[in-house]
């Protein structure tokens, strides 16, 4: 008989964050050995390829780069090196930036997670909002139109959606800034920030609420079917009663495991995002980066961004098991 | 002198398919008094649970629509009434019990929640008196360490547990009609006694109506006063419960009887199994329903559809071979 | 017999079957580019920035270098769809083999399969691709592993579920029985009944990338020697105020493409489930 107090849940939480960061370790390694490999895999020497395309000539930094890169050494213990590096938090040095590499990162990484969880915010709510509207008023002119809109938003390149409401809602009518993240000179307020987030997080979030709202639109019509429903409608609680809270918590499950799954590509759609609108965050360092071939700063993005949706997934984990008591840890 | 708790007359309900329309319930009448018992009885598919949901107003629609009769709840008809009106009957002055517990309850709610939401919605207790309240029903019927219970979730309970809950749910605003659903079905048998058990004590405490719907005549004959045989969507027999197993009228009864183990009934020995099937509602015969599969069909029983007829007070069957002489 | 109705359940979806004319009529002005446009569709014809209807002989106007973007969009559906098809084929191959061997033998083999797949839903994937091909060279061919070695995972999981619920059933066990090899039993077996659902997810990971290659070619990291749709999109962006048109049109086409796989995989997938249909 499992215990039911609070605390007792507190400590299935517990256990379920040790796993996670247990797993996590296993997961890190294969994204550090997989990108390392694959940069490996380049044609050309690692060294030319940055010598070159960081303009450095003289020998004695040529050298010095040899050694700190430790780039006589065979790949296996250059890779080997480069865990032991990470593990002390050191993701090596950037010439191009002229600072280690994790400071360069650090410089973009709050607005790239800003655009992210607006846009996670705003695809889970419009998503489960349209989705309970859809299922509330199904085979009706709303669940028609919930439909429609989803199969666009679905099918839209977000860059290219970013470009046309640029076009519609900053040149045509003016209502909202181009691009940036703060107006130049005499911006920076938390309101001049939200307002420059609008565009952004709508191109980057409607494609993902189309996708919870067509989940959670089937979901929540099979979970309508089930019997505890009938159950609540016998206590003589009206159908919006029922819906909103018997319905609708067990109905966000599937979308909750999705919402998990997707958050790579989320992170990963905010790099395109942050092109389209000049939004300063990861994104611009990276396209300077994987151009310049910048290895140390593409691999320390990777690494970094592989953390930040393993955190996130651990963060929807932890939602779910909120959401669902029937979630025992093994 | 006080109206009948719960008085269906000429109830029928009608399925409205893409292949045509199914009399799902035809012209059911039954009434039951304060503490009575009245077993609705029948194989699944015969329209039990469609006849509840109807008392209930609670048939999915579409498909299922109520065409005709009337529900007179405590006198008042309640067929004709809003569904906002319906509120405040269910679980007030009609309570009902559903067949499989583990999925009759929210998996992820409380059960604390799940009972104080029925008392809070038709009592104006708040939130702490609804959770006082709901301890008091898991005591009530028979739940140990209930104050440890109301914070459990359903799949921390056994199926009697949970279908104790649901129980304390339907009788939590004390209704006087409480409509019970093969409450015991899906339970291990030592379980089902204690709750029929249960479901008896509460009975006779608050002197509920009760409609027991079941397809299990050992059940019967320990719950029921009276008993009510359906047959693709009609009463086909009625009678006090005693009469029934002594000497059943209608064919269908005494098969039903005969493929049922009851200990002490005459047949116990005999598990005879009624051949072929309920014949599905949009493939009704002309004459009457049972006729393909009775033993004693005469001619007449393939042409034309027996009526309800009233031997004795108390007594009805609809069966022209039960006219000509006892099974 | 069951061919057929499943394809009369497929034509009475209207959304499906408008998903598939729209869809054919893509690849018919993909294949016959040559015909009707006959020259390099990057070469200049016209007055720049011409707006679509203004020149009868440019229905869709031109772009900031006065090339013609009919002709352009239509070779570019060439690049697109090509792209598409073969990273959602190389996506199918990665994912059936893997997904075959984890729900087939289980064990350690499935254990390190769902580790892999957990890998490559961590990394984000977009960017992985952009490395892949910056490091290996902008090609076509390099585009479409990248896409394809992102992709995989949903395949696997689909294929393993798949395998798992087939792998002891009577007819497998009839083949162990009788001394077929672990080899035939999968492929010869098992694949062949577990492949419907498989078809109906490839059908969407086209769709899928073919977002994803516009995205690189949007972001100036596609093969420089074609015009695919995204990079089309892209060459406009500078001229959004003046003719935001150059941006839009190819961007339609994109969606349209995309809007129509979708049906045509839901299509197919209601096709598969028919009891869904009647709820």
């Amino acid at each position: 008989m499992a215990s039911t107090s609070g605390s007792s849940r507190r400590n299935a939480a517990l256990r379920l964050l040790k796993r996670r960061l247990l797993q996590a370790i296993p997961l890190m390694l294969g994204v550090v050995v997989i990108n390392f490999v694959l940069i490996h895999l380049a044609p050309g020497s690692f060294l030319e390829l940055m010598t070159a395309e960081n303009q450095v000539s003289d020998p004695a930094t040529v050298e010095l780069l040899r050694k700190t890169y430790g780039l006589d050494d065979p790949v296996w213990l250059q890779l080997v090196k480069y865990i032991w590096a990470l593990m002390h938090l050191d993701f090596g040095f950037s010439y191009r930036q002229n600072m280690p590499v994790l400071d360069a990162i650090w410089v973009g990484l709050p607005a790239t997670l800003l655009l992210m969880i607006s846009s996670i915010t705003l695809a889970f709510v419009i998503g489960v909002a349209a989705g309970v509207v859809a299922s509330a008023k199904v085979r009706t002119v709303w669940d028609t139109a919930v439909s429609v809109a989803a199969m666009f938003f679905f099918a839209a390149p977000s860059f290219w959606l970013g470009i046309m409401m640029i076009v519609l809602f900053a040149v045509k009518l003016g209502w909202l800034p181009v691009s940036g993240m703060e107006t130049i000179g005499g911006g920076g307020g938390v309101l001049d920030i939200l307002h420059h987030l609008i565009l952004p997080t709508l191109a980057l979030g409607l494609f993902y609420a189309a996708t919870y709202a067509r989940v959670m639109r089937s979901s929540m019509l099979e979970v309508a079917q089930l019997d505890f429903v009938r159950t609540a409608r016998a206590k003589g609680l009206s159908r919006r009663r029922v819906t909103l809270s018997h319905v609708l918590r067990n109905a966000l499950l599937p979308v909750v495991t999705i919402l998990g799954v997707q958050m790579g590509t989320i992170l990963a759609g905010s790099v395109v995002i942050e092109s389209v609108f000049s939004w300063p965050g990861v994104g611009s360092l990276l396209f300077d980066s994987v151009s310049s071939r910048n290895y140390p700063v593409v691999l320390g993005i990777m690494v970094l961004g592989s953390l930040v949706v393993i955190a996130a997934n651990i963060a929807v984990d932890l939602i779910y098991m909120w959401l669902d008591p029937r979630i025992e840890i093994r | 002198m006080a109206a009948v708790p719960l008085e269906v007359s000429d109830l029928r309900t009608t399925l409205f398919t893409r292949r045509g329309e199914m009399k799902a319930v035809d012209g059911l009448s039954l009434s039951v008094g304060a503490g009575e018992t009245v077993a609705l009885v029948g194989e699944s598919g015969c329209g039990k649970s469609l006849s509840a949901l109807s008392i209930m107003r609670l048939l999915p629609d579409p498909p299922a629509r109520i065409v005709g009769g009337a529900v007179k709840l405590n006198g008042r008809d309640i067929v004709p009434l809003s569904e906002e009106s319906m509120l405040d009957i269910r679980g007030k002055e009609i309570g009902m019990i559903f067949q499989d517990p583990m999925s009759a309850l929210n998996p992820v709610a409380t059960i604390e929640k799940q009972i104080a939401e029925v008392v809070m919605a038709h009592t104006g207790l708040g939130r702490f008196q609804a959770r006082a309240r709901a301890h008091e029903l898991l005591e009530q019927v028979g739940i140990p360490d209930a104050a440890r219970r109301l914070d459990a979730y359903p799949h921390q309970l056994s199926g009697g547990m949970c279908q104790r809950v649901v129980i304390a749910m339907a009788i939590a605003c004390s209704p006087s009609v409480l409509i019970a659903d093969e409450p015991t079905t899906a339970l291990d048998v030592t379980v089902q006694a204690q709750v029929l058990t249960l479901l008896k004590r509460l009975q006779a405490e608050a002197g509920m109506a009760m409609i027991f719907i079941t397809h299990d005549l050992g059940v019967v004959a320990e719950t029921a006063d009276r008993v009510v045989v359906m047959y693709a969507g009609r009463k086909v027999e009625e009678a006090a419960v005693d009469d029934l197993f002594e000497a059943p009228l209608h064919p269908y009864t005494a098969g039903l009887i005969g493929a049922t183990p009851v200990p002490g009934a005459v047949r116990a020995e005999r598990l005879a199994d009624i051949p072929g099937m309920v014949p599905p509602l949009n493939a009704l015969p002309p004459g009457c329903a049972f006729a393909p599969r009775c033993p004693r069909a005469m001619d007449r029983c393939r042409t034309e559809r027996p009526a309800l007829t009233e031997p004795r007070p108390g007594r009805r069957v609809a069966c022209f071979a039960a006219e000509k002489g006892p099974t | 017999m069951e061919r057929f109705a499943f394809l009369g359940r497929f034509a009475r979806n209207r959304g499906a079957l408008a998903g598939t004319v729209i869809i054919l009529l893509v690849a018919f002005a993909a294949l016959s580019a040559p015909v009707f446009f006959p020259t390099d569709p990057l070469r200049m014809v016209a007055q720049p920035e011409l707006w679509p209807g203004e020149d009868p002989a440019f229905p869709l106007g031109t772009d900031s270098l006065g090339r013609d973007m009919l002709a352009m969009l239509v070779h570019g559906a060439r690049a697109t769809l090509l792209i598409g098809l073969f990273a959602s084929a190389v996506a199918t191959l990665i994912g059936v083999s893997v997904g075959a061997a984890a729900g087939y033998f289980g064990g350690w083999i499935d254990e390190t399969a769902m580790r892999a797949v957990e890998l490559f839903q961590t990394i984000p994937n977009l960017i992985f691709v952009l490395t892949i091909v910056v490091i290996l060279g902008s090609t076509l061919h390099n585009i479409v592993i990248a896409i394809g070695i992102v992709s995989w995972t949903p395949i696997a999981r689909m294929t393993r579920a798949e395998f798992l619920a087939l792998r002891d059933r009577e007819f497998v066990q009839a083949c162990r029985s009788m001394g077929m090899g672990d080899f035939g039993i999968i492929v010869r077996e098992i694949l062949p009944n577990a492949l419907p659902p498989v078809i109906v997810l490839s059908s969407l990971v086209v769709a899928g990338a073919i977002l994803f290659e516009s995205a690189v070619s949007f972001l100036g990291l596609g093969d420089p020697n074609i015009a695919s749709w995204g990079r089309l999109v892209g060459d406009g962006r500078e001229l959004i105020r003046s003719s935001w048109y150059i941006c839009a049109i190819p961007g339609v086409a994109i969606m349209v493409t995309v809007l129509c796989l979708n049906l045509i995989g839901d299509g197919l997938n209601d096709a598969l489930n028919p009891k869904l249909r009647d709820r």
